[in-house]
């Protein structure tokens, strides 16, 4: 019998954990899509690209006053624009999945109980103080400042590039090539993973208690992780037949050009800015 | 997808913090390197990528609980018993990189605290803990029973390292007016936070998860839960002992009392008077060095770390004559029960 309208069905863990994997799995792809663009940022070298939008992560970090923190904000949503990733969608990510938590997480610090200071307003028995309002603020905007750069080195970075600049910037081979065949194997079991539940969910009629469920979910885990020791020797073995002699070979060779240069000199001295007007306005 | 409550995001902890355990992670990496280097063959290299995609994995599994509620595992401590705590730390980091790089899960510079918590302090605290429990000749039961208590131990003082860490952003960044710069809440309020979630949700999950897989594997690939080669590694454990005892006058740091470890005056302030069963029996016992200070030390941070040493070593000696105790007794039922004959081939 169908759920009656208006009514949501009740889904299985099995369900949910396919519809999550399914979504990860469509996010990667997505991200993968969205790095191929001929945008601003996937222009620059990855290695210039990674260590300014690290950069700007750290400069959020040290920015005390809530304006540049929303300048920074925009700054970010620029970047997006430019980098042809989807403004509206890259606004709705950092919002949702980060200022929204932030703000939710902080709200209670407002009060009076928590922070005490110059009341701002009252609410029946709860008193909201002004710093306590202020550090809410300048709590969500650094988060969704923070989650915005860290959502475009996501966003117009291939993983493989990713990768590369990290070899680049004398990260050991070995780091690089584990990195690199995780990334993989995470793909690979994602999928197995996926089909298991789908397989559960497509045979099983009831619910089932929740003591069985979870003896299948750790029983499912026990064999992903068997199956992981036992493919690592063919994983090897593979990796010897392509001829891995231990490094990290790259076709493509990165070079710095001007327009990384002046696209380095830029992210300083924005950043440098950033500093300075915080100082200013006494944060 | 913040999938598990303990991935700090950027934001949320100062440079003073991050820089700091950025610093603490570099050689624990370096020497997390060497010591794989040294126990796995050249050939069971990609085996810390394959554990690193199983911790990746074990977090995207939904694990019903009670009430048609699902939670998500670690699975660090379940890592740890499998490949060894120092392989542990390297397969969890790169789990955590690839969250951070490809999902998004986790900050950049929050990512040395994410590594602390979960790639040090949950494989270590579950693997020694586990090994202690297991003893040396353990049931399918006692195994699985063991993993299961250190898991849950080990990711409540992950999440205690984690609310520690949320709690001392007040104290060292805050403007004039007392607005927080960074985490909003005090040590009294997100240490308990994060502690009660755990020991109420997250830690049964963790304890059911690395419980049932440990059994699991013990029926179907007893060769997996083999202990680990780690003849120095008491070495490092004892070290971070020692730094942790260093680092224990950050407690001063904090102002007033602990919530409900109030004194007679404190409880007087609070309510007006001192309820009659607390008169009576907060006199019962003195303490040898009561808040954590020594007597005839007047220096309030030489008295932290020399109760921090007092305490560490007592804690250490009970421990090692219990421990001797459970040996010898175990080594006299061993003499009076022998193993039964190898079966006839």
């Amino acid at each position: 019998m169908p759920p009656a309208p208006g009514r949501r069905r009740h889904r299985s863990f099995a369900r949910k954990t396919a519809d999550s994997i399914a979504r990860s799995i469509t996010d990667v792809l997505e991200n993968e899509e969205l790095a191929a663009r001929p945008g601003l940022l996937q222009r620059i070298d990855p290695r210039v690209r990674l260590v300014t939008l690290a950069l700007f992560a750290v400069t959020v970090s040290l920015v005390h006053s809530v304006w540049v923190l929303l300048a920074l904000i925009g700054l970010t949503c620029v970047f997006a624009a430019l980098s042809r990733v989807g403004v509206t969608a890259f606004a709705r990510k950092v919002w949702l999945s980060a200022g929204l938590l932030a703000f939710l997480i902080a709200l209670p610090s407002a009060l009076a109980w928590f922070t005490p200071g110059a009341v701002a307003f009252t609410l029946g028995p709860l008193t909201f103080t002004q710093p306590g309002l202020m550090g809410v603020a300048t709590l969500v905007a650094r988060v969704a400042a923070a989650a915005g750069f860290a959502l475009l080195v996501i966003w117009t970075m291939r993983w493989s590039d990713l990768l590369r600049a990290l070899s680049a910037l004398r990260l050991p081979d070995v780091v690089v090539a584990t990195l690199g065949m995780a990334q993989k194997q995470i793909l690979t079991l994602l999928r197995t993973v996926e089909q298991i539940h789908l397989a559960r969910e497509s045979r099983t009629l009831t619910l089932g208690t929740t003591k069985e469920n979870r003896d299948w979910v750790t029983e499912r885990m026990a064999f992903v992780l068997r199956k992981s020791m036992k493919t690592a020797d063919d994983v090897y073995d593979a990796m010897l037949a392509r001829g891995y002699t231990g490094g990290m070979p790259s076709l493509r060779r990165l070079r710095v050009g001007m327009g990384d240069w002046v696209w380095l000199a830029a992210s300083v001295a924005l950043c440098a800015a950033a500093l300075a007007a915080s100082r200013m306005a006494g944060g | 997808m913040n999938i598990v409550a303990m991935h700090i995001p950027d934001g949320y902890l100062g440079p003073q913090t991050y820089v700091v355990f950025w610093l603490v992670m570099i050689p624990i990496w370096f020497v997390a390197a060497r010591k794989v280097k040294r126990t796995l063959k050249s050939r069971q290299i990609p085996l810390l990528a394959l554990g690193a995609a199983f911790c990746f994995i074990i977090m995207m599994f939904n694990v019903p609980v009670v009430g048609g509620s699902t939670g998500h595992a670690v699975g660090a401590t379940l890592v740890a018993i499998v490949l060894g705590p120092w392989a542990a730390v390297i397969a969890v980091s790169i789990a955590l990189a690839i969250q951070c790089g490809l999902f998004g899960d986790g900050g950049i510079t929050a990512f040395g605290a994410n590594c602390f918590n979960m790639a040090v302090v949950i494989p270590f605290v579950g693997y020694y803990l586990y090994t202690l429990l297991c003893g040396d000749a353990p049931s399918t039961s006692r195994r699985s029973l063991s993993a299961g208590v250190a898991a849950y131990v080990a990711i409540v003082a992950g999440a205690i390292c984690a609310g520690f860490e949320f709690g001392i952003q007040p104290y060292i960044a805050h403007t004039a007016s007392g607005q927080a710069l960074y985490a909003p809440y005090k040590l009294s309020v997100a240490v308990p936070a994060m502690a009660l979630e755990h020991m109420l949700f997250f830690g049964w999950v963790e304890a059911f998860v690395t419980a049932g897989v440990v059994a699991v594997l013990q029926r179907t690939e007893p060769g997996l839960l083999e202990a680990k080669p780690s003849p120095r590694s008491m070495r490092w454990l004892w070290a971070a002992v020692g730094v942790l005892i260093l680092l224990t006058p950050i407690g001063v740091l904090a102002p007033g009392t602990a919530w409900g470890e109030w004194s007679p005056e404190e409880i007087t302030g609070r309510i007006g008077y001192v309820p009659s069963g607390f008169e009576k029996l907060g006199s019962l016992w003195k303490a040898a060095m009561p808040d954590y200070a020594t007597p005839g030390v007047s220096n309030t941070l030489l008295g932290y770390l020399i109760a921090a040493i007092v305490g560490a070593a007592l804690v250490a000696g009970v421990t090692w004559g219990v421990g001797a105790l459970l040996a010898r007794r175990r080594g006299e039922s061993n003499i009076a029960a022998p193993s039964p004959p190898a079966p006839a081939e």
